[in-house]
């Protein structure tokens, strides 16, 4: 059985009803994009042993569940694990002829390599984690709520923000509905005598590869009807359009944004 | 075991499914589920939206992670250890209630050549069945053979999806809401020709769907389902005579038995397991000439 849902949180909201959950969606994004500027900052295994207390700290606050986010990026590890080994075997960079830990033609093991490669995965970790948690514990409408006021002012400048936030939001909702997709097509095709639940990676792969044309197609007919649907309901854009509630950050929000940058100036620091 | 020693065709004991088991997004769709299928019998499973139909129909073919002990195909257990499930989807036939999402193959006869050529039937064979499936289904095998799948009407992309069960020869067919999206003539064929099928292959037929009018013109026994539960089941007419039970339910009941229950304001013991509307017309004769 191919059980995609089960694999793949990405794009997923879990309303767990946290403090996490309650953090002013501003704040939220903010403190992520600290942590995105943060984990290209961080360049040693000790700053980002630093990081680490406080990702459980929030993974702890949000009462969701650490088994459910890591069975949910099971297919995201095992990509990145792949890329890594990629990193470490044809690693570029000037190795002192004692680095060497085995060598044949132009691949190589080397103790860089193995650094940069473990510097490098730690921080595509880390920029997956917090984006899936910030998406975990934001809903659509606060997210989006959240990046239309964030960068409201660049509508002066006639930068089309509610378009542009609109379009993001759209695709990541998109994501868990391919996947469900993904999911039925497969099923379908299972009945008909395609074992998707049979066979080694490689040839469940290129099971997968069939179901591409229909989920395409299903997938600009459902473009379609949202537009349809958009158009029927009069959508033309943010401008002079109000809201029924305004984001207010209180201390506590703003406590949090604290917290977390100096604990990243700390971690970049060390 | 039936009566008669042979066992039934499908059997649910106990099932009970939950998606997403074990995670914050689990949603249980099946809570306990028993009936028994036997060889050559027409099973409407009614039931409105959200009350478990389609989970059992995948559950037949053993499409989802089924428990073992809880599904039994011919009275073997389907999720046994080393159990043969590419057999058993040779011989579950499932349309499903989006005929596009089991088309595989962009060309019509390739398609329907698709299940016997993975079963491993020869290519004269396959080419057999691809004609005969065609054919049965009103699309001629020299026209449509060489169709681009894509290019056919809603109508017709659900006939070339019923060919290609057909084609497989499967002693179940089962329908997911066979009847949604057709226009009344589209109706009318496909369930003429289904009945068909249905006797002269001696097929066991299953169809699923929100609307006891469509099944009862199928099938003879109901089974309704509701929130994952059976509510009823039994042959035909013995469910429809507790017709306030199902009425409470989101599902259509039949119009004569619709008009039966307006009756029962006037003739508070009229009869309402009535399934065509002829029946309820003598009935109602026979009253006023009484009164």
């Amino acid at each position: 059985m191919l059980e995609l849902q089960r694999n793949v949180i990405f794009g997923q909201y879990i309303d767990a009803g946290s403090f996490v959950h309650r953090v002013d969606a501003r704040i939220k994004i903010v403190a992520t994009v600290v942590f995105i500027v943060a984990s290209f900052l961080i360049d040693s295994f000790l700053g980002f042993a630093v990081v680490l207390p406080l990702l459980v700290l929030i993974q702890v606050v949000s009462k969701t569940s650490l088994g459910y986010v890591l069975r949910g990026s099971r297919f995201f590890l095992a990509f990145l694990v792949f890329i890594l080994a990629f990193q470490v075997l044809f690693y570029p960079g000037d190795v002192p002829e004692s680095g060497y830990l085995w060598r044949w033609g132009i691949l190589s093991v080397s103790n860089e390599g193995l650094y940069t490669a473990g510097i490098l995965g730690l921080r595509v970790i880390f920029l997956y984690y917090v984006t899936t948690m910030l998406m975990l514990a934001t809903s659509l409408v606060d997210l989006t709520n959240g990046l239309e006021q964030i960068f409201g002012p660049l509508q002066r400048l006639r930068v089309p923000v509610n378009e542009l936030v609109l379009v993001f939001v759209i695709a990541i909702k998109f994501v868990p509905i391919f996947i469900e997709e993904v999911e039925r097509l497969a099923r379908a095709h299972t009945a008909r005598g395609v074992p998707f639940d049979e066979g080694g990676p490689i040839t469940r792969a290129r099971r997968i590869g069939r179901l591409l044309v229909p989920i395409f197609i299903n997938g600009f007919a459902r473009a379609d009807t949202l537009t349809t649907a958009m158009n029927t309901r009069s959508y033309r854009g943010g401008r002079g359009r109000t809201k029924l509630r305004w984001m207010k950050a209180g201390v506590a929000d703003w406590a949090v944004l604290a917290l977390i940058t100096a604990w990243m100036v700390a971690a970049w620091l060390v | 075991m039936t009566s008669d020693g042979v066992p039934p065709i499908l059997e649910l004991r106990g099932f009970r499914y939950t998606y997403l088991e074990g995670t914050p997004r689990a949603v249980e769709a099946v809570r306990d589920v028993s009936f028994r299928i036997n060889p050559g019998e027409r099973v409407g499973i009614v039931g409105p939206t959200q009350s478990g139909k389609s989970t059992v129909v995948d559950a037949f073919a053993h499409l989802l992670r089924v428990k073992p002990g809880q599904v039994f195909y011919e009275g073997h257990d389907v999720a046994a250890p080393g159990y043969d499930r590419q057999a058993l989807r040779r011989r579950v036939g499932i349309v499903f209630q989006r005929p596009e999402s089991q088309i595989i193959e962009d060309v019509v006869g390739a398609d329907v050549a698709f299940g016997p050529t993975a079963a491993g039937l020869s290519a004269a064979e396959t080419r057999e069945r691809v004609e005969e499936s065609l054919n049965t289904l009103g699309l001629p095998y020299p026209e449509y053979r060489l169709r681009y799948v894509h290019a056919l009407s809603g109508g017709q992309r659900r006939r070339v999806a019923i060919a290609g069960v057909l084609a497989m020869h499967t002693p179940v067919l089962v329908l997911d809401e066979p009847m949604a999206g057709l226009d009344p003539r589209g109706r009318h064929e496909l369930l003429e020709l289904l009945m068909r099928l249905q006797k002269d292959r001696d097929l066991t037929l299953i169809v699923c769907s929100a609307s006891l009018t469509d099944a009862s013109l199928l099938c003879d026994r109901f089974v309704v389902l509701d929130r994952g539960s059976v509510v009823a089941d039994g042959p035909a007419r013995e469910v429809l005579r507790e017709p306030d039970r199902l009425a409470g339910l989101d599902i259509t009941l039949p119009e004569p038995v619709i008009a039966a229950r307006e009756l029962r304001k006037a003739f508070p013991d009229f009869p309402t397991e009535l399934l065509t509307e002829e029946e309820l017309e003598a009935e109602l004769v026979a009253r006023l000439g009484a009164s």
